[in-house]
This record gives C-alpha cells, sequence and structure tokens, in this order.
C-alpha cells in the first residue's frame, strides 16, 4: 500500500515538475509577447485587443502559480484537474488569438494541436484522457467562436469577409469538418502513444520492484546461510572443546592411569579434535570470504618477513619429515596487505608442500618483486599436478590424488582460502606445474610505491 | 592442592566444559570457583576475590564482554587478570575483548597447556 502511495508520489512530483515548466514557458510567451507590442506601439501599429489577451493569459498563470505553491495538493486527482483546467484556459487563450487574428481567416488554428500534443507529453496514463478534453474544448471553442461571428452576435475583427454568405457558410463548414478531425485524430494518437508509454512505464516498474525484491531475498537468504554456517561452526566448537579437554584429561593420567595402548587411541582422538577444529576454522573462513565479511587489516608490510614467520611456524612439521626448507628472500620487500592473512597464505601453501612432499625431499619458500607486483611462493619437489587439474585446484572441496600420496590429510580448502584472500588484495594466484617434478605455488600482490 | 597457586573464578554456561577445566585447573593447583551466567559471576567476585578470572564471551543474561567492562570499571576488581574465553575466532572479537580490559584470549577447541601457560604468565 505504502508502495503504491509512493508511486503516486513520484508522479504527482514529476507532474508538478511539468506544469511548473509550462507556467514557465506562459511567463516567457507573455514576456515575448510585450516586447512585441511594445514594438509594435513604437511603429505605431495597432495592438489592439491584444492589450487584453496578454493580461488574460498573465492573469491565469499566476494564478496557476500561486495555487502551485500553496502545497495543498496532496492528491493525483486534484493535480490532474488543475492541470486540465489551466489548460482550458490555454484553449480559450488560443481562440482569443484566433478571434484577433481574423478568425475563419487566421493561420494559428494549428496553435490547437501543438496544445494537444504539449497536454500528451507527461500526462500519465492517469491523464492521458485530457488530450481528447483539450480536442473537445478545442473544436467548441472554435466552431462556436466561427458560429458566433457568422450569426454576427460578435463583432468581425480583423479583416472582413470577402465572401458571400453562402460562400462563407460552406467554408466554415469546410473549416469545421477539417478542423475537428484533425484535432480528433491528433488526440487519438498522442492518446495512444500515452498510453502505451505509460504501460510500458508502469510494466517496467513493476519489474523493477520485482527485481529489487528477488535480490534483498537473495541478499537475506545468503546472510541466513552465512549466519548459519558461522552459529553451526561455533555451536560445534562448544562440544568439541569438552571432548578435547576430557580426553586429554584422561591422556595425561589425571584422573587415573593408563595404559601405553590407551594412550596412543585418546591422542589419536585428541589429534582428530584438533583436525576438525582446523575444518571447521576453514569452513567459517570460506564463508566470510565469499560474504565479503573478512575484514583486512592492511598496512605496509615486509613480504619476507611475513614468509620467515610461516617458515618458524611450521618448521617442526618439516623436521618431523626430515625436510629442508630453503629461502630465497631479496632483502626487504615492502608491499600493501594484511600480514595476518598473507601469513596464513603461506602456512598454507607451506603446509601443502610439506604434505605433498616425500620424506628427505626439499621445499623453497621465496620472495620475487616485478616492476609491477610482489610475488610470493612455495616450491616443492612433490609429485607435481597435471595440466587439468591445475585450474581446478583453487576450487573448494577439490583434492587432487596422486600416486604414493598417503597420509595426506584435509577438506581441499586450504587454496581456496588462498585464493579468496589473495584476490581481497587485488591480486592472483597460480601454479606451475610438471607431472613427478614438483609445482611452484604463486601469488602476486600489486606493487605499491612506498617513501621510506 | 588448596589454594597455595590462586583462586580462579569460572564463569562458563556449559557444565560438561566447567567440569572439564575444574578437574584440569585443580590437578595443577589451583582452587575453581564456578558461575554459569553473567549476574552469577560479578557477584561470587565480590565474594571470592578470585586471582583470576576466566571468562566465556556466550554467556545467557549477560555477555562474557559486558561482564569484562564491569570488572575492569571497578577499582577493586580492575586488577584481576582475566582471560577470554570463547568459540569465537573472528579478530574483530578478540579486539573487542582486548578494548574491554581482557588481558587474554583463548579459543575454542583450547590446547590444555596453552591455557595453563597464559595463566601462569598472568598470574606471575
Amino acid at each position: 500500500m505504502s508502495e503504491r502511495n509512493n508511486g503516486q508520489l513520484l508522479v504527482i512530483h514529476d507532474i508538478k515538475d511539468k506544469i511548473l515548466w509550462a507556467i514557465k514557458v506562459r511567463y516567457a510567451i507573455v514576456i515575448l509577447s510585450v516586447a512585441i507590442m511594445c514594438f509594435a506601439f513604437y511603429n505605431r501599429l495597432d495592438i489592439g485587443l491584444s492589450l487584453v489577451l496578454v493580461p488574460f493569459v498573465a492573469a491565469y498563470n499566476i494564478a496557476a502559480h500561486i495555487i502551485y505553491r500553496s502545497r495543498k495538493i496532496y492528491y493525483l486527482w486534484q493535480i490532474i484537474i488543475l492541470r486540465s483546467v489551466f489548460q482550458v484556459f490555454d484553449v480559450l487563450a488560443i481562440t482569443f488569438l484566433v478571434y484577433i487574428t481574423g478568425g475563419l481567416e487566421s493561420p494559428y488554428w494549428f496553435l490547437y494541436l501543438v496544445l494537444i500534443v504539449i497536454s500528451g507529453f507527461g500526462a500519465y496514463s492517469y491523464a492521458a484522457f485530457s488530450v481528447f478534453m483539450i480536442a473537445i474544448f478545442s473544436a467548441i471553442f472554435y466552431l462556436g467562436l466561427l458560429l458566433l461571428t457568422y450569426q454576427g452576435v460578435i463583432p468581425t475583427y480583423g479583416p472582413g469577409f470577402m465572401l458571400s454568405p453562402q460562400e462563407l457558410l460552406r467554408s466554415i463548414f469546410n473549416k469545421a469538418v477539417f478542423t475537428t478531425v484533425s484535432f480528433f485524430l491528433f488526440a487519438a494518437t498522442i492518446y495512444y502513444f500515452t498510453k502505451l508509454i505509460g504501460e510500458q512505464r508502469q510494466q517496467l516498474s513493476q519489474k523493477n520492484k520485482e527485481l529489487l525484491g528477488a535480490l534483498s531475498e537473495l541478499k537475506d537468504l545468503d546472510r541466513l546461510k552465512d549466519e548459519f554456517i558461522s552459529n553451526a561452526s561455533h555451536e560445534l566448537r562448544t562440544p568439541l572443546s569438552v571432548i578435547r579437554e576430557n580426553v586429554s584429561l584422561v591422556s595425561d593420567g589425571i584422573v587415573g592411569s593408563v595404559s601405553e595402548k590407551q594412550r596412543k587411541l585418546l591422542m589419536s582422538s585428541q589429534a582428530n579434535v584438533d583436525r576438525l577444529a582446523h575444518i571447521l576454522d576453514n569452513m567459517l573462513d570460506i564463508s566470510k570470504i565469499e560474504s565479503r565479511m573478512l575484514a583486512l587489516n592492511r598496512q605496509h608490510a615486509d613480504l619476507c618477513e611475513v614468509a620467515a614467520k610461516a617458515i618458524e611456524l611450521l618448521g617442526k612439521k618439516a623436521q618431523d619429515k626430515k625436510m629442508s626448507v630453503e629461502t630465497r628472500f631479496p632483502g626487504r620487500v615492502v608491499a600493501w596487505f594484511d600480514p595476518d592473512q598473507i601469513m596464513r597464505v603461506f602456512i598454507n601453501l607451506l603446509d601443502n608442500a610439506i604434505k605433498f612432499t616425500r620424506e628427505g625431499g626439499a621445499v623453497m619458500v621465496g620472495v620475487e618483486v616485478s616492476p609491477r607486483e610482489v610475488r610470493g611462493y612455495v616450491r616443492d619437489d612433490g609429485v607435481g599436478i597435471a595440466g587439468e587439474d591445475r585450474a581446478r585446484i583453487f576450487d573448494r572441496f577439490i583434492r587432487i590424488d596422486a600416486d604414493g600420496m598417503v597420509g595426506r590429510r584435509g577438506a581441499g580448502l586450504g587454496l581456496s582460502i588462498c585464493k579468496g584472500i589473495i584476490e581481497m588484495h587485488n591480486g592472483r594466484v597460480w601454479v606451475e606445474s610438471d607431472l613427478g617434478k614438483g609445482s611452484r605455488f604463486v601469488f602476486a600482490l600489486p606493487r605499491v610505491e612506498v617513501n621510506e | 592442592m588448596s589454594k597455595e597457586k590462586g583462586r580462579i573464578l569460572l564463569i562458563e554456561d556449559e557444565q560438561d566444559m566447567v567440569e572439564a577445566v575444574r578437574i584440569r585447573l585443580e590437578a595443577n593447583g589451583f582452587e575453581v570457583i564456578a558461575a554459569s551466567d553473567g549476574p552469577e559471576g560479578l557477584s561470587k567476585a565480590r565474594t571470592v576475590m578470585p586471582d583470576l578470572v576466566i571468562l566465556d564471551v556466550m554467556l545467557p543474561k549477560m555477555d562474557g564482554f559486558k561482564v569484562c567492562r564491569m570488572l575492569k570499571f571497578d577499582e577493586k576488581f580492575a586488577k584481576i587478570p582475566i582471560i577470554m574465553f570463547t568459540a569465537r575466532t573472528q579478530q574483530a572479537d578478540i579486539a573487542r575483548g582486548k578494548e574491554m580490559g581482557a588481558d587474554a584470549y583463548v579459543t575454542k577447541p583450547f590446547k590444555s597447556e596453552e591455557l595453563l601457560a597464559k595463566i601462569r604468565e598472568l598470574l606471575g
């Protein structure tokens, strides 16, 4: 209901705008006429009845202006009636002009047609009937003028009729048929187009409304989905932490002695709880990244320093697999990024590299600078990735199966999180790889000028 | 195992969690007093004057941030270290906890060594 009112309010504003334009145009005509009259008066030409016409137009225009500014117009019907009344005054003014320029002889009857066209403009389909009203009034006033002057009720003005009464009547009849038909043809044409445009406009706004509705519904759904994932992961965390703590209480021997075999099983439970928590974390992160809820805390930071921290954190894991981690850092490489998030990218990439490289292998972490970008990369000499898999590997839940790799774990979210984080930094991430020769995961961040 | 190491007020609504943490902390020589919601936690803080407070963020009646702020606002309790204890990992939450005056933050599921290390650090 309120939306409908809102729509009507817009229509009222639009029609009011157009009425204001009409008022301005009438003022312009009045001023122009006064100028012409002054010119005529100065040249001793006969001004005659235009002395009456111009004040008449000025008067009802001022009245229109006052009513327009009174702000007492609340309803559409009020404004449409107002508009129609002043258009009837326009018809009257044109009739007057036709009278003082010779009645039957006057060429100004085309102004009726102009008025019909103008009244069609900006008349919404609500007011489309007004073109017919103008046509009817035009016909009545014009024919009335001709007949009244023919009957001698009002005096002929301007050049007199040089025709015999018989010829005059025929001439009036011809003119009457011609003008009436043309008025109504014009009115019908304008009416048709006004209606058509109005309907199209309504359909369009209806469609817009539907689309906007669908969009907000989708946004709500998306928000609900994110909330759900976020809540679910929080809700899952509390029981997980109870399980983890209880298991570790038992395995630590705090509530009674446990055998080595029991302890081993409990440790495995604990490790799996950790794994589950890690997957939950990743799912939560993915949902945050996708809904753009992850707030970046960007600053000027050294990419090498961040990479070194990541290596430090995963050092033990690499040692456990007797792997060496080489580094290629070209000194300080400052870029504009969120150090925590980029560190996670390094950690994820390095973690993968360690996971996918056989025991005793080598992993390299490096940073490069190109004219436009700074790049970080992690290279392993693992199994490599086949061409068709390279594009999919950053997708969610994708895990590439390779022969000879056992004990790999994960939900396939790590790389898509990396991709999300890098893309939020306006960077890009890709993989270079040959099957059997290892792979190199590279990410690039836009370079920024740093004044240091 | 009395109170030679310190008295800890644990404000947490999940009873199983309270038990697990209680056993762990008592095994390490701390005295544990539990409260299951915000107002109860505040009144227990007044009566027992704990050496440290472990505070869950998602609590019934009054959330952990509010409890934290009320404790830190009160001169009597302002010096008691607070560990915020929650399932949330959002940076914003951690930042908010710090803003409210929390001294440390432990996310669930936590490693008990981590919690104990933070407690020892805060109790000096």
